[in-house]
Order: C-alpha cells, then structure tokens, then sequence
C-alpha cells in the first residue's frame, strides 16, 4: 500500500445503461473522482457475487454495480436479479466481518450522466471514510501459458482464505 | 482468415490513442505505452494520434500481418464508439475479430478526470485489465439473422405519416398506429405554418388520405399498442388494441347524421375545447379514415347502481333536449313499470349521481316520472317472439310484474295468482294513494295485460289452487309472494282493540277505504311502511300523529324526503323510545303506550348503533289508537307447499343466490320472499333475474354462465367537475299543505320547464347515454353498440416511434391567469381560433365576441424555466410571430411579444423576424411577472394587464391588454415513460425519448430496430420533424434491403462436463432459452433464442454456465488487471 493511500474501487456497470451513462459524462466532461475503475458487462444480471469478492479478496477497497432502473432492464428483469444477489451478498459481507457499506448498488440510466458523477464521488468519500479493507492480500496470480491454458482457482478459496 | 485454433500463444499489440488532444492533454501517453510494454504477452506497444483514422488501423494490420502480434487492445474512446472499427481492423490484419479488445481512456478517464497523474494511473489499470483479459479471448463468429420485412410505426402524425409514405413507397407493408381516430396529429390543428404562412391543412391532408388509400400501408386508428415481444432474436410480436369505436369502419360513410341527431354535447378536444363536438364524432371533417366514432365510457355510476340497470343518463340526455317520446322508449328498454318506479323507487341512482359531489344529485325518478305522466297512454313494447309454454307467477307484486314481462318479452305466457282482489301486491295494499295513485298502478298493469299476460286475482295458491298442479301444469313457476306477515311487538296488551299492524291498516285503508281511527294515533317503527301508515293516519281524521323510534332521525331506514315530508304534514317523532307495556281494556280499545327511553349503544349487525333501554325511565304517551309497523316477513305458510320448498331460519325461501332456482328444479323464488322486506326496484330484479334463469332453465342452458353483472354495482368515472356551475335540484311541486289531508297525490311532477332544466344538470359521466338515436338514423347500419376492443397481432422487424408531444399545461403556472382569466388563451387555442374551420370561424374574438384591441403573447411558458422544464422548446419563438401576424391581419390589434430571448435559427425564420418587425408588431425582452385584471390607471380599467421588466430599458411595464396569448411549450407525452418501457427504449432529460448518439444517431436508439422521430425524441418544427421522419425511414429501408442483422456473439453456453443438472438457471431466463436435457440430465440453452444478458451464468453454481465475450475468466482477469499493477 502506498503511503497516501487512495481507495481502490471496482465498478461493474451495465452495458445499456449505466456504462453508457459513464460515457455520457465523460462527453459532458463531468470530473469526478478517479478512484473508480469500469468494468463492463452486458446487464447487471451478469454480476455474479463472487466477482465482488474477488475483487475485494484482491485489493479493491470498495465494489460498486450500476444498473438500469427497475422495469427498465433490457433483458426485462436482470436488475431485479442483481438487487437479488445483492441483498444476500451484504449479508453474507457482514459475516464475513467487511462493511456491507463497501459495496453499493445503483441505478443509472442511460441519461444519467451527471448521477455517474455524483455517485462515483460518493462512493470514493465513503470508502474514504471507511478506510482500506484489511484483508491478506493475496499472492499475485500467475498468468496462464497460452489463452486456453489455467482455469482460475474458484475466487471465493482464494482471497479470503484465512 | 486463419483456422482460430492456430491462433497460438498469445503476442498483444496494445494500441493507445492520442484522440487528438483529447486523451493526450490529460494522459501521458508515453508513459502509458512504457507500463504497457511491461506487462505480459505484449510484444508490441505503440501510440497514434488518432488510432481510428486509415493510418491508425493500418498499423494494428501491419503488426498482425507481420506476425509481431495475435491480439489487438485498443485504449481509445468507447467500444460504444469505435469497436467495430477495431473488430474490422483486427480481421482485415488476418485475425479473428474477437480477438481484440478496448480499453476506455477518453469517455472514462481523460474527460472526467481533473488530475494528469491520476488520469495516468487510472489509463495503465485499465488497459493492463485488458491485455490480462484479451489473453482469454477465443474466436467467436457473429451470426446473422433475418429482418422482417415489415414495419410498425406508432403515432400517426406529420412524422409518422412521412415516415409511412417513403417505406410504403419503397414497396415495403407498414402498419400505422394511431391511438385517436384519426390521423393528422398536432399538425391538422394548426392553421398556417412557419415561416411561409402556407395552410397546414392544405400540405398535410393529400399526404392523409394518401396514406389512407396506400396499398402498402394498413391504418389502424384508435388503436394502442399493448405489448412488443421479441418473435425471435431480432423481431418483434406486437400486440395492438384495436379500441372499439362502435362503428363499422367499412360501411361508415362518414355522412354525419348521427351526430346531428346526437344528443350528447361535450368539449371537442380537436378544438381544444373552444367548440363542443357530439359523443358520437369525427375529430374534424378532413379526418382520415373519415368514419364516425363513439366516445363511450362505458355504464354510468346511476345505471350501474341500479338493480334493473335503468338507463338513466340516456333518458334524462333526450329529455334535456326536448326529445320526450325518444326519452320514454329508452325508459322503456329496462322497465316496464316506469310511471311506478318515477313515485316510489328508492332511487339508488340519485345516490351514485356524480352531480352529488358537486352540489346535488339529479331528481332522476322525477324526470322518469314527467316522461310518463306526459304520455299517459304509452303503450309496452310488443313481443318479437311467440312460444307455446305457459309460466306460473305467483304473487302480483312487482317481482311477479316484472318476471311475467320479462318472460312475455322473450315469448312465454304468463298466468299470474293473486290472492288478494286486486293485481300489484305490496304496491296496491301496502302503499298509499298519495304516493302512488291507484290508477297509476291499474294502468300499469293494464299496459301488461295488453302485452299478453293473464292475471288471476281473488285466486290464492294454496287454497284455489296447488303449487303442485302448477308445477304440472306449467313449464316453470316463479313465486314472488312478498312479505305480507306483520311482525309483532312482543308486548302485553298488543292484542286490544285499535292497536293495529302498519300493513293491516294500510290494507284496510287500500282495499275499503279510509276509516276513522281516533283522535291521537302512535305509530311505532321507522321505516318506509310506519312513515306512510302515519301519513295514512292523519288522513283518516286523526289529530295527532306521532311516529316512535327506537333509535335517532339519523337511524331511520326511511326515505329521508318521505321523513320530510312526514314532518311538514305536522308529524311528531319522538326518538329514543321503545314500547313496553299497551295499556287500555277490551272495552275502552288502547288507552296508552308505556314506553321505556333508550339510548344508543355499540353498533349491531346492522352496523347501526343498538339500542338500549335505560332501567327506570318508564313514561306513559296517551292515545286512542297505534299502529305497529316494525317489519313483515313472508307468509310462506298459506303456500300449502307439498313439493318439499327448502326454508330458511328467518322464514324466507332458500334459493340459488344466482339462479334464483329453489330446491326443487323448475320452481324459482324471489322479491321479498326470499329477501325479507326490501324495496321494489330489489324486487323487480329478483323477478328480470328468475325470468332469465327460465328462459334458460326451458331452454336447458347453462342458467349461470355470464351472470357476474346483473344486479346493482358501482363504476366511477374521474369527471373534471371544476367548471361547473353550481344550480341545486330543482324541487319537485307539491300540492299546497292544507290539501294533504286527503289522498291526492302530494306530488305533482314537473313541468316541461322545468324537467328540462333538471335534466340539464346532467354531467353524462358516460359521454355516449346508449339512446341509441344514432343507429335509427344511420342507413349505412354501421352503428354496432356490442363493438368490443380486440387485439391485432402483428410481426415486425423495425418499429419507428412518432408519438409526438403535448403542449405544456398553462394551469400550472397560475399566475398568467389561465383558466382564471376568460381571455387568457394558449398558443394552440388561438391557433384553432385562426383557423377557418374552426370554432369562430378564423375569427378572432374575445369570450364575449369582440374584437381584441391589444394582444399580449407570452413566450416561454413552460420552457427556460427551472421550475417546469429547463429545455427551450425551439417552436415557440416562431408560431408566436406567427400568431402575431395573424392576429394583426385578422383584427388590426396591437400585438406586444414578451420574450426572453428571440430564437429564430434556421431557413428563412430570421428573415420572417425582419419581416415582423417592420410590421409594427412590439417586442419586450423580459419575462413576464403576472397577468392581472387589478387596474391601477382608468387605462387598465376592464382590461388585462401584463406586468414584466423591460430589461432592455431597465424599467417595469404594464401593459394593459384584452386578449392574452401563452406560448406555451412542449412536453413528452403523459405516457412517454409507459410507452418506452413497452418499446425497451429510454427517455433523456425532460422525459423525451433517447437517442443512441446526439449526434451521430439521432434517429436510432439502443433497441435494435426500434427508431424515433419527430417531437418524441425533442421538441422540434415541422421542417425537422419531416427530415428526422426521412431519415428514419431511410434506416428501416437500409435493414429491411439488407435483409439481415448481425448479433454480438454474447450468447450463453453450457460446458456439459461441469453441468450438474440443479436447474437454477431454468427459471432465470427472461427469454426461456433454456430447457432442460432429461437424457443427459443437463441444462441446454437455445442459442436463437439466447440474448446474452449473462443472468444465468451468475446463478451458476458450478461454472458450467458462461457466456460468450463475458466469461467468468474474462471477468475475473479484468478485476485481477484493474488492481493488481497499478
């Protein structure tokens, strides 16, 4: 960890809403806090919970999931699917002793721009304001030989082992 | 192409862009390209100004030529943007397109990060994820699938009809969509256009009814989409609401007689509402189709409520337009014991009446009965239909008049038995004179005779004759008895003489004649009954008469007006007492009632507070005579029934609550018999409900099927009743209060005056009051009342959205006065004014017909305002010149234009600005405070008065003005929100459809094959709305020719070997793409029908569920890139 430490934060975002509206406040050159890293994926019913704790079991501090507006899904009710998991995840969180307030869904549509902004900003104060996530850090995966080669290890045995 | 599987160890070109300056001004570029040559498998690092130009690809195919890389990533702008470029890139260097992927360094990082460091930092993390995550990226081939030839186009205004014209002169079928019933849009109200003031109607109507007459092009008017589902990867199932109009489109000739003869009047919305248009209308005579429609919302809240469905809002509609003889045969339709009805009905109606929540409900027995008193010798209607079975009705009360004439109605012959010597039961001997005069009741049933029903009175079944030879005799027996029994006090001294049942001395009163009952008269009850055996006493002599309650005023089960009545005769009341004990001797009759005070305890069954005596509070009421009139039960006994009737407890007939059917088959029961006391509306529908069910009973039918609706129920209508003008019932006349010691009927009814006037009052909660006037009139016989909406199926594989806008409601800004204000109007109002055709003429006038001397426009309202909407709304500038021009050619007036800026952009607008300018027409640059009538100056007097700054000049002005015009903005539809969720598409700020790229694809959307145009997508003119109409059309034609559309390869797969079979997929998937494989026991996805959201793979317990382009290693190297080199 650096000595300033800044928070590290992991965002998946859907692609038909809210990843678009991330691009729609970079055109609308909205600043906000850089601590946010996108990932894109197709809905927010794609966010598996172990991508959260994989993410979190290597060194992000924080997790955020934007999706489109309830009723608004593309694929008509992956975001209800994503609320789903999500409720459970922050349960599951708590147990496992991390600050269910690390992670944080959202829904942001397409126009939305400026909520990207503001959520974003959000997201890096609370982290801020919670601290880095003290867990092991893990060892650094080695990279497969060739594109088809090592399977990742399930995520869950990985990070948050001990 | 190479074979993919040769594609070997993986070499990774990363590509980093300058964007110009825009990523290269906040990104050190350089350093980036270092980091980037640091991380594994990439063997080539380079940066471009601008990656997307021809040199740019050039160098990602040069290395993948030259063998130095096998895989491409790309840190540029959005895959949104450009990753189709790459992709094309990628295989033009020899690669599999998948092969490749993009890292967003502009959208994400370099314009919306403040710090170069950071901005630095944040660029190397992502494109280490994607150089860790192309690593796992495998050969994919996009498939290709086809596009329905066939468009839908929703909205059928000025961009929806372009659009529908270019696509069905390509020669490709369109369906049009239009929710009213006609075509045309916001465009057929204007009156010229901007800014070559051509008429609208002259440019827009050939394109109408050039749509109408197109081969290619099916109109479906007054219609709304229901559903869009996909059909298949990339068509759509549309489900259409094709709403029931009540006239037949193909035979309608559009001849308009209907709505002359129509005699319902509301506001013409096409005029917005200056004009009123009949309930049965065409928006305007140019409409397209040009067919009739009928406004109807249904069953209104009077007709509803009543038991026998009495249309009431159609006959009381024919009488307030004079049309009586019309009205009686509506009144007819439902009842055929009206002039009945009209006196004594309880009228849950009036009680529904939505003039009630406004000030008083209509007198809707009262109009009922003028109609029937006016044509004393009108005639029931004849049977259409003749039969051979004879039924037997026992009882002649209004359960049994009213199941004969139903029966008679559908054919039967019914032979009633009465037992008493005249035909009308409880209506004849329960009911006194001055209510309902006895030759009312004998001219009724005479009018029943006459249709051919047979009436035995002085004819007791029971003793005359048995129920079970009627049941031999007869295809079907209704017994409607009634409940003639009085109840009986249960106290000492009720058998002594004078002390009399309500019933028994109406009964006596009825059949023999008034008699003298003794100078003060008690009457215990509070019902309808002991009401009218108190009014009956005071006829028959009595002095005093005093009506004893157990409860208070407020628990009277009698009518309240019949209480009234009561009480200006000179009734007393006296409440809160109960009898006790009869005092008097055989010789002297009754002498005095014992009675014990009450007071009201916890609500009882009833729901009404019981009643409970207070222990010692004994008093003594003197009298000569008393009549107890607490409630009848029915006489099921003097039947003599053999057949085995099944009872109640509370001795009434046990019968099928739907049928009406007793236990024995062919036996059928109702009215009071069944129900205890209950009124006679209740029981002339028990007698319509049996002879239903014997209908069907002879004709073996189904007697339950679809019977949910008889009987009475309550619709509610949302009825905008803030402009009506408050006018109280008008009272019904009555005999002066000195005659009301006879038996002449109190009432007298109305006269012609003022029965209009009443009926007047009506609110036709159901616009169309089902008179039926239409149909007589129409020779086409296109009219069809049993029209249902109905749904329309099509498949489509473009759909374009041309819904359109509304205008902004003025309301919502009070202080401009609109709808306070007469003379306040909207910029649409004063553009039907304008108009020709419409509601003045072309003239244009003041409410009350002048001239206007001075007009004030108002622009912006609703737009440029952070309190409605913040957009400007781009027309309203120049239809405000235009109505400017017009104003001050057709009247001469000075026109004042307050604006806050002038936005005249575009061909010729400018010019048309000059062109206002030297018309002498004023322009203040402010915005506008208040309109006011307050003057201040004899000036102002009478006037209205615009209040704004002059920011040119620094000062405030008043101006004062007669007409004031708001130019109010445009705003989304109502529905907007609704109908986009329906289509998968999303609105933008303000509520307006989203396009896919403000600049780039404005026409497209994020829903493949679903485009706009027009208003929906923003506010915009006509100019605009045809090119974005244009270009619309020219989208679906492009995909329609090519006949295909390539898919992302995003579709979930099953790896067999890790599936165990658990089924938790299953039920995730939206589009029901998966099934399950019994033979291998594991889950199978169907790849056509596969959309790629990924859902499935997340639930995924054991990995064997992935997706394409997002595998869980993809993934999972992405989060491993993001944080583990930076």
């Amino acid at each position: 960890m650096s000595e300033q430490w800044e928070p590290r934060i992991v965002a998946f975002f859907c692609t038909w809403c809210t990843y678009t509206a991330a691009d729609l406040a970079g055109i609308s050159r909205m600043t906000y806090a850089p601590n946010g890293r996108i990932i894109r994926v197709m809905c927010s019913g794609r966010m598996d919970p172990q991508f959260v704790l994989k993410a979190l079991a290597d060194g992000a501090d924080g997790v955020l999931i934007g999706g489109c507006h309830p009723g608004d899904c593309h694929y008509q009710a992956g975001n209800y699917k994503a609320l789903r998991r999500y409720t459970l995840l922050k349960r599951v969180l708590t147990e496992m002793g991390i600050e269910p307030e690390r992670v944080r869904l959202e829904w942001i549509s397409a126009s939305e721009g400026d909520r990207v902004q503001k959520v974003m900003n959000e997201m890096a104060e609370q982290i801020r304001k919670l601290g880095p996530l003290q867990l092991e850090r893990p060892l650094p995966q080695p990279l497969p030989e060739t594109e088809r080669g090592a399977v990742p290890l399930p995520v869950a045995g990985r990070g948050l082992r001990g | 192409m190479p074979e993919p599987t040769t594609n070997g160890a993986p070499k990774i070109g990363v590509y980093v862009c300058h964007c110009g300056v825009n990523i290269a001004a906040k990104v050190n570029v350089s350093e980036v390209v270092e980091f980037a040559k640091t991380l594994p498998f990439v063997t080539v690092a380079r940066e471009y100004k601008f990656m997307c130009s021809d040199p740019g690809q050039e160098l990602i195919q040069q290395d993948l030529r030259e063998g130095k890389i096998n895989r491409v990533v790309v840190a540029s702008c959005s895959p949104l943007m450009h990753e189709a470029t790459f992709r094309r890139a990628t295989a033009e260097g020899g690669q599999n397109p998948f092969f490749f992927h993009m890292a967003n360094i502009r959208e994400h990082v370099s314009w919306v990060t403040a710090d170069g460091h950071k901005a630095t930092e944040k660029a190397k993390a992502l494109i280490a994820a994607a150089v860790r995550r192309v690593a796992f990226h495998e050969p994919l081939e996009k498939k290709r699938v086809p596009v329905h030839p066939h468009v839908l186009i929703v909205g059928g205004g000025i961009a929806g009809i372009e659009a529908a014209l270019k696509i069905a002169d390509a020669g490709k079928k369109v369906y049009l969509v239009e929710r009213e019933p006609t075509i045309g849009g916001h465009m057929a109200q204007f009156d010229k256009c901007f800014p070559t003031l051509d008429c609208a109607a002259c440019i827009l109507t050939p394109k109408m009814t050039q749509v109408r007459s197109h081969p290619n092009i099916e109109l479906l008017t007054y219609s709304e989409v229901e559903s869009v589902e996909p059909y298949d990867l990339r068509n759509f199932k549309v489900r259409i609401r094709r709403k029931a109009c009540y006239v037949n489109e193909d035979t309608c000739t559009g001849c308009g007689l209907c709505a002359e003869v129509c005699p319902v009047s509301v506001p013409s919305e096409f005029d917005e509402g200056l004009a009123m248009r009949k309930a049965i209308y065409r928006p305007f005579p140019q409409a397209v189709p040009n067919v009739f429609t009928i406004s109807r919302r249904g069953t209104p809240p009077c007709q509803a409520a009543c038991s026998i469905h009495q249309n009431a809002q159609g006959y009381i509609t024919l009488i307030a337009h004079g049309k009586f003889k019309e009205a009686l045969d509506v009144i007819l339709r439902d009842n055929p014991l009206p002039s009945i009805c009209g006196r004594i009905c309880t009228h849950p109606c009036t009680v529904n009446c939505t003039r009630g929540t406004v000030d008083d409900p209509l007198n809707i027995p009262g109009l009922k009965r003028f109609v029937t008193d006016l044509f004393p010798d009108y005639k029931l209607p004849q049977p259409k239909v003749n039969r051979s079975e004879k039924i037997a009705i026992v009882g002649s009360g209004p359960a049994g008049l009213m199941c004969a004439y139903e029966l008679r109605q559908r054919g039967y012959w019914p032979v009633i038995y009465e037992a008493q010597p005249v035909p009308g039961g409880m209506l004849s001997v329960g009911i006194p004179a001055f209510r309902l005069p006895r030759d009312v009741i004998s001219k009724e049933i005479n009018r029943l005779k006459e249709i051919g029903i047979e009436i035995k009175t002085n004819t007791p079944v029971g003793k005359a004759v048995t129920l079970e030879e009627l049941r031999k005799q007869y295809a079907a027996v209704f017994i409607g008895i009634g409940a003639h029994v009085e109840r009986r006090l249960n106290v000492p001294g009720e058998d002594l003489p004078n002390v009399w049942g309500g019933i028994e001395f109406l009964r006596k009163v009825n059949l023999e004649g008034p008699f003298k009952l003794g100078e003060r008269v008690l009457v215990i009850g509070g019902g309808n009954s002991a009401v009218d055996a108190a009014r009956t006493a005071l006829r028959c002599g009595a002095k005093e008469v005093t009506i004893v309650y157990r409860r208070t005023r407020a628990e009277m089960p009698a009518d309240p007006k019949e209480i009234e009545a009561a009480e200006e005769e000179g009734i007393k009341m006296l409440f809160l007492a109960a009898p006790k004990t009869i005092l008097g001797n055989k010789d002297t009759g009754v002498t005095a009632l014992e009675c014990l005070k009450m007071k009201l305890g916890a609500p009882d069954a009833s729901g009404r507070p019981a009643p409970e005596p207070i222990p010692g509070s004994e008093f003594v009421l003197s009298c000569d005579a008393i009549i107890a009139t607490i409630g009848q039960v029915p006489d099921l006994k003097s039947l003599g029934d053999k057949l085995g009737l099944e009872t109640t407890k509370w001795g009434t007939f046990k019968v099928d609550e739907v049928t009406l059917e007793t236990n024995i088959p062919g036996v059928f029961a109702g009215g009071d018999c069944v129900t205890g006391p209950d009124v006679v509306v209740n029981a002339m529908y028990a007698g319509k409900k049996a002879a239903i069910s014997i209908d069907r009973y002879i004709n073996k039918l189904d007697m339950r099927a679809g019977r949910e609706r008889e009987g009475p129920y309550r619709t509610e209508y949302a009825i905008d009743t803030s402009g009506v003008a408050m006018q109280k019932q008008i009272p019904m006349p009555a005999i002066a209060l000195e005659r009301r010691r006879t038996f002449d009927e109190v009432h007298t009814g109305y006269t012609q005056e003022q029965a209009i006037a009443e009926a007047k009052r009506c609110l036709d909660c159901a616009i169309c009051c089902d008179c039926r006037l239409c149909s007589t009139v129409c020779e086409a016989k296109a009219i069809n009342y049993e029209m249902k909406d109905h749904i329309q199926e099509i498949v489509v594989g473009s759909i374009i959205l041309a819904t359109g806008f509304k205008p902004f409601d003025a309301r919502r800004i009070p202080r401009y006065g609109y709808g306070k204000y007469p003379n306040v109007y909207t910029a649409l109002e004063i553009e039907r004014m304008t108009n020709s055709a419409g509601p003045t003429g072309g003239e244009i006038r003041l409410r009350d017909g002048r001239k206007p001397k001075a007009v004030g426009i108002i622009h912006c309202v609703g737009s440029r305002d952070r309190n409605y909407n913040s957009y400007c709304s781009r027309v309203c500038c120049l239809y405000s010149l235009k109505l400017a021009h017009l104003i001050k050619e057709r009247t001469g007036a000075e026109v004042y234009n307050f604006y806050i800026d002038m936005r005249v952009p575009g061909k010729a607008y400018e010019e048309f600005y000059d062109r206002m300018l030297e018309e002498g027409i004023h322009f203040i640059r402010g915005r506008v405070a208040e309109v006011t009538d307050h003057a201040m100056t004899p000036d102002e007097e009478g006037k209205l008065v615009i209040r704004a700054e002059d920011t040119l000049i620094g000062v405030i002005r008043r101006i004062p003005v007669d007409m004031v015009v708001l130019a109010v903005g445009l705003e989304p539809q109502a529905d907007a929100d609704e109908v986009r969720r329906k289509f998968y598409i999303s609105c933008g700020t303000g509520g307006f459809f989203l396009e896919r790229h403000p600049k780039l694809a404005p026409v497209q959307t994020f829903a493949d094959g679903i485009f706009i145009a027009g208003a929906c997508q923003g506010p915009k003119d006509i100019q605009d709305t045809v090119a974005q109409a244009g270009a619309a059309a020219a989208e679906v034609l492009s995909l329609i020719d090519r006949g295909f559309v390539e898919l992302e390869p995003n579709t979930a797969f099953i790896r067999e070997e890790l599936c165990s079979g658990c089924k938790t997929c299953i039920p995730l998937c939206p589009f029901s793409a998966i099934s399950f494989n019994s033979d291998k026991g594991i889950a199978v996805i169907n790849e056509a029908l596969c959309k790629g959201c990924g859902t499935c793979v997340a639930a995924c317990p054991s990995g064997a569920a992935q997706q394409h382009l997002f595998t869980d290693e993809q993934i999972y190297q992405e989060i491993e890139g993001v944080l583990s080199y930076v």
